[in-house]
């Protein structure tokens, strides 16, 4: 635990597990295969770091702000896509991304605020360790913090998945028609599911924002959205430990060829990530607990 | 005003090839409703083989475009062949979202590995033609351009006439109106998809070779097409390749004007506003026949 790296690397693999599991209550629980989800993330980074630099507000707070403002867009972003099925919807929540990567791109100077464009934001640094200022010159914090907030959303993914709104989705999922033959308003539970993802997504940027120090229009890029729904489909989408597990299994991946590859070779990482993805979608498009866990079951009952 | 017009026709000129790109995709989309992510990775690869064969060999893109149709051919048969078909065979219909996972996954093995070979250098090639301009009444028109327009024209008409009156072109028709009446009418299906994977596959070929001579060549230079060919397929009315076309040039001017007159990069951000605006308005596109 005290060095440095490996915390560094632990830090990441549960941000990664939490965005993933941000995406996971409406690309899993509601069955909605979102693109489009590195703009909350990107919306998040950016409110907490401009309303941190410009206003001073506490990024703690800025990272609230953050989650409602994501969530606001998330009704936009999810009234015209949640029109659409299948392939459309996954082409309109890129054109999503997009469209939002531009404007962070070609933003500069709005009012008193400095967007900075492509060069992206640098987080002035404040030495010592403030929950104020959400810096921590010791990196054990941000451990902590992000493991608190996993285990929250880990809380909160469960508590949909058995409440009564939970099998509205799963109903939603499985058969969005037969769903809605029966009354369940489809649009307006998976709207609803889109805001609550939509807000944890706009956290995890915040904590980015707060442990990377630098922001970049990168962050809305379609890339990211890619590389979360690869996390959370690899570990198994709609289970509730599959994006911890896919994170655990490919954050290590990119943080090693980051470290050691680099520069140059900086492509590796994402034919790796590509194998990965490609290896499960042709042998176990389910994830992989899915398949462990039914393996595990058939284990069990025979011993009953 | 000159400005005007010369921005409208290099526009229409550029549109032409942003139509043939989506008409290309349009085919495997509208046919065997696989969303190809890898699509402009394929792009991506063709360009490299222009340029390689134009480097090394010294062939004329215009020749060389045979080489790279043929090769794209079996390319996207193969392509088709090893990854998506057995992912169609086990779940029986269409899965949109395994194909799409698994054609982005493709997609970036295909361009990091050409980002390993090649480098991140933008690459140009100087040909007898390249900066090269016609003066038609007054008007300068980028001679490459102009021959990239026309030549993508006359194989749209081919590719037409190829759907409509050989025996194979109608059982790729029939296969993307309905599947199973096509299967009960004693279609392979499978062959079909394989097929229309390689006809793509050899149209882009040609679009590669057409674009190479006043266009960059780079690893990721196919991501600026796929987006883009996919807005175009859906503007244009998914399955109607004079409805592609179209929209290709339509979008083509939107760009060309708006980089001219406003700023390209908001411009690029319109086209995709109009993209959601008109799923949500009118999903069928301009000349889309209903679909599902």
């Amino acid at each position: 635990m005290r060095d440095p790296y490996f915390l560094h690397a632990a830090i990441t693999v549960l941000l990664f597990a939490f965005l993933a599991s941000s995406w996971n209550i409406i690309g899993g629980l509601a069955g909605q295969h979102s693109f489009g989800h590195s703009v909350f993330f990107g919306i998040g980074a950016y409110v907490s770091t401009i309303l941190f630099i410009y206003w001073n507000v506490p990024p703690f707070l800025g990272m609230i702000v953050g989650g409602i403002i994501a969530a606001i867009a998330s009704i936009g972003i999810g009234y015209p896509c949640f029109k659409l099925r299948g392939p459309y919807f996954a082409l309109s929540t890129l054109a999503f991304t997009e469209i939002f990567r531009i404007i962070a791109t070609t933003t500069e100077q709005v009012g008193p605020v400095d967007f900075k464009g492509a060069a992206g934001i640098l987080i002035p640094f404040r030495p010592g360790n403030s929950f104020v200022n959400f810096q921590f010159a010791e990196k054990a914090y941000y451990y902590y913090i992000i493991l608190a907030m996993l285990i929250l959303i880990l809380f909160i993914h469960n508590w949909i998945e058995k409440s009564r709104w939970g099998l509205y989705l799963a109903a939603i999922r499985d058969n969005e028609d037969a769903a809605r033959s029966i009354g369940i308003n489809a649009r307006r539970f998976k709207i609803l599911a889109l805001m609550i993802s939509a807000f944890f997504g706009a956290m995890a940027g915040t904590f980015y924002a707060q442990f990377f120090l630098y922001i970049e229009p990168i962050l809305f890029s379609s890339a990211l959205s890619i590389e979360i729904l690869l996390i959370a489909i690899v570990g198994g989408a709609g289970t509730l430990m599959g994006p911890f597990l896919g994170s655990l299994i490919l954050t290590p991946i990119s943080e090693l060829t980051r470290t050691y590859l680099g520069g140059t070779y900086a492509g590796v990482q994402l034919i790796i990530y590509g194998g990965v993805l490609v290896a499960v979608m042709m042998f176990a498009p389910q994830g992989i607990i899915p398949p462990l866990a039914k393996r595990y079951r058939m284990l069990f009952e025979r011993r009953a | 005003v000159i400005g005007f017009i010369e921005a409208t026709i290099s526009g229409i000129l550029m549109g032409g090839l942003y139509g043939f790109i989506a008409v290309s995709l349009s085919l495997i989309f509208g046919v065997a409703k696989i969303v190809n992510f890898a699509h402009g990775a394929l792009f991506m690869v063709a360009m490299f083989l222009v340029y390689w064969i134009l480097v090394l060999l010294k062939v004329d893109p215009y020749l060389s475009s045979l080489i790279a149709a043929g090769f794209l051919f079996f390319f996207g048969y193969f392509f088709q062949r090893l990854f998506i078909e057995p992912i169609l065979r086990r779940e029986k219909e269409t899965a949109p979202l395994t194909v799409i996972l698994l054609t982005s996954g493709l997609m970036m093995i295909i361009e990091n590995v050409a980002l390993l070979l090649f480098g991140a250098d933008y690459r140009t090639v100087k040909t007898g033609y390249t900066g090269k301009v016609w003066e038609i009444a007054g008007l300068f028109i980028a001679q490459p351009r102009m021959i990239g327009f026309v030549l993508s024209l006359v194989l749209i008409l081919l590719l037409e006439l190829y759907l409509r009156k050989t025996n194979l072109g109608r059982a790729i028709r029939a296969t993307s109106q309905d599947r199973e009446a096509a299967r009960l009418m004693g279609i392979d299906d499978y062959r079909v998809y394989k097929i229309t994977f390689g006809v793509g596959g050899t149209m882009l070929g040609f679009a590669a070779a057409f674009l190479v001579p006043f266009y960059f060549v780079h690893p990721a230079v196919g991501e600026l097409f796929v987006l883009k060919s996919f807005v175009i397929v859906v503007l244009g009315g998914l399955g109607s390749i004079t409805g592609a076309f179209l929209a290709g040039i339509i979008v083509g001017i939107i760009e060309s004007l708006g980089a001219q007159f406003i700023n390209s990069a908001l411009v690029e951000s319109l086209i995709f506003i109009i993209f959601i605006g008109c799923l949500v308005v009118k999903p069928t596109g301009l000349l889309g026949k209903q679909r599902e």
